[in-house]
């Protein structure tokens, strides 16, 4: 039942729909701040305002697109093309409750199995097919659904997002770290995988709801895996084998643009060992953003939007010492590698069983 | 076998392009042919031709989010998985589709 719904694929339909609304809108709000001084956003189009101003606004804009865009993208992502206006108007009513990014995932939800209920189940005459999903299907999903989230589930979901926020901001300095070190081991611990999606997931959700700090992790922790390889390549280079140094030589660049999958074959090779001091180095990294209050408007775009961040300096550091640590712990942990063996990269074992071919 | 597909990722920049690159090379060292088109942020790329899909013996969906025209693969043996397993272990996957298909 719960494998059906196939909750997570519209999570993440959700958010890749989200990604490139989220860093334009962050990185507006972030230039507009640093050239601009902090300007205040357009509250009256009839008197002057610049460049700077426009910058924010326009980016805030964005930031309240938001839970509209993600809401809608769900709906889209169960229902096809009707989801979408139903999924809009959900995200809107979670914009205004203050329910922000969770009530918008639950609104795309809701719409999305509303509409397709109805275009499974509700048969009408043939002369009325045209009004299904031009009129039926929007009206009755945004009116049903709509009704649930003004009076059952909109309020105390705002609720909920208020307490956590307030919860995160009000953390004392030591638990604070421990959750920056829990969060990047998350993020680091599978290289772009199932467990990393959860940590950054929950970044993204923080992030809308204007909780910058974990963000900040989440990109430390996604730049620390290739950089801390790379380090520790310079070190010690009988570490790697010849393929493994090509690997690390592509590796690097992707690092710097935010993408950490450039170390999964370096890992394959060696799983534990590499796991190991990468989730430590990025624990570590996670750790000192947190405790210094580093933040992230911006989800992603690597070393091009330090300089966008809060506290872009403890964000170096934290990437720094983060990056030592893995790169120590591999020149300790890894053995010498065997060269000019021809490396055919190990295969995972998965457990491939419950693939299906289906007769479409 | 003919092998078509589509490959598809959260983020539409990494895990997408990687899928597409392994479970390709991936065929072509077990004697097979793949083709697979991606679905990035981007938008399509290295689309799939109708002839191609017309003769493909099975259409591989490497996808973590909802792919477009799967309408195309109608009447097709398809295969659905999130993008870590073509990415893992992408031989063991096509070798478990060719002994499935043959049966």
């Amino acid at each position: 039942m719960w494998k059906k719904l196939q909750l997570k694929k519209h999570a993440l339909t959700g958010i890749s729909f989200m990604l490139p609304l989220v860093v334009a809108s962050g990185l507006l709000i972030a230039i507009g701040n640093i050239f601009g001084g902090n300007p205040s956003t357009i509250s009256d189009y009839t008197k002057g305002y610049n460049i700077w101003q426009a910058a924010v606004t326009l980016g805030v804009y964005g930031m309240g697109l938001l839970p509209g865009v993600i809401s809608a993208a769900i709906a889209y992502s169960i229902a096809d093309r009707p989801g979408i206006a139903p999924g809009l108007l959900m995200g809107m009513i979670a914009q205004n409750m203050g329910a922000g990014f969770l009530g918008g995932m639950l609104g795309g939800y809701l719409a999305g199995y509303f509409v397709a209920f109805i275009k499974n189940n509700l048969r009408v005459p043939k002369w009325a097919q045209g009004l299904m999903p031009m009129m039926i299907i929007p009206l009755l999903a945004s009116a049903v659904i709509g009704l649930i989230m003004f009076f059952v589930v909109g309020g105390p979901i705002a609720r909920a997002s208020e307490w956590l926020k307030e919860f995160l901001i009000n953390m004392q300095s030591g638990s604070k770290a421990a959750f920056g070190a829990v969060l990047g081991a998350m993020a680091a611990f599978d290289f772009g995988g199932p467990v990393n999606k959860v940590a950054s997931l929950f970044a993204d959700g923080l992030l809308l709801d204007g909780v910058y700090g974990p963000e900040a992790v989440k990109i430390c922790a996604s730049m620390i895996p290739p950089f801390g390889v790379t380090l520790s390549w310079l070190i010690k280079r009988s570490r790697y084998t010849k393929s493994e140094t090509d690997n690390i030589k592509v590796a690097f660049p992707m690092g710097i643009c935010m993408i950490t999958e450039g170390v999964i074959p370096i890992a394959a090779v060696d799983p534990i060992r590499v796991i190991v001091s990468c989730s430590l180095g990025a624990a570590v990294g996670g750790a000192i953003i947190m405790f210094l209050n580093v933040g992230s408007m911006v989800p992603s775009g690597g070393m091009f939007i330090v300089p966008a961040m809060i506290n872009p300096w403890g964000f170096m550091l934290a990437l720094t010492v983060g990056t030592v640590v893995t790169a120590l712990l591999l020149v300790l942990l890894k053995k010498d590698a065997k060269d000019n063996t021809p490396i055919d990269v190990e295969e995972e074992e998965m457990d491939l069983s419950e693939i299906k071919i289906s007769n479409d | 076998m003919k092998i078509v597909g589509i490959a598809a990722c959260t983020s539409g920049i990494a895990h997408t392009y990687i899928a597409k690159e392994k479970l390709e090379e991936a065929a072509k060292s077990l004697g097979h042919t793949a083709h697979i088109e991606t679905q990035g942020t981007i938008g399509t790329e290295d689309e799939l031709t109708l002839d191609e899909i017309k003769e493909a013996d099975v259409v591989i969906i490497a996808a973590d989010i909802k792919v477009s025209g799967k309408e195309r693969f109608k009447g097709k043996k398809v295969v659905e998985i999130p993008t870590h397993i073509a990415i893992k272990s992408p031989k063991s996957l096509i070798n478990k589709i060719s002994e499935e298909i043959v049966k």
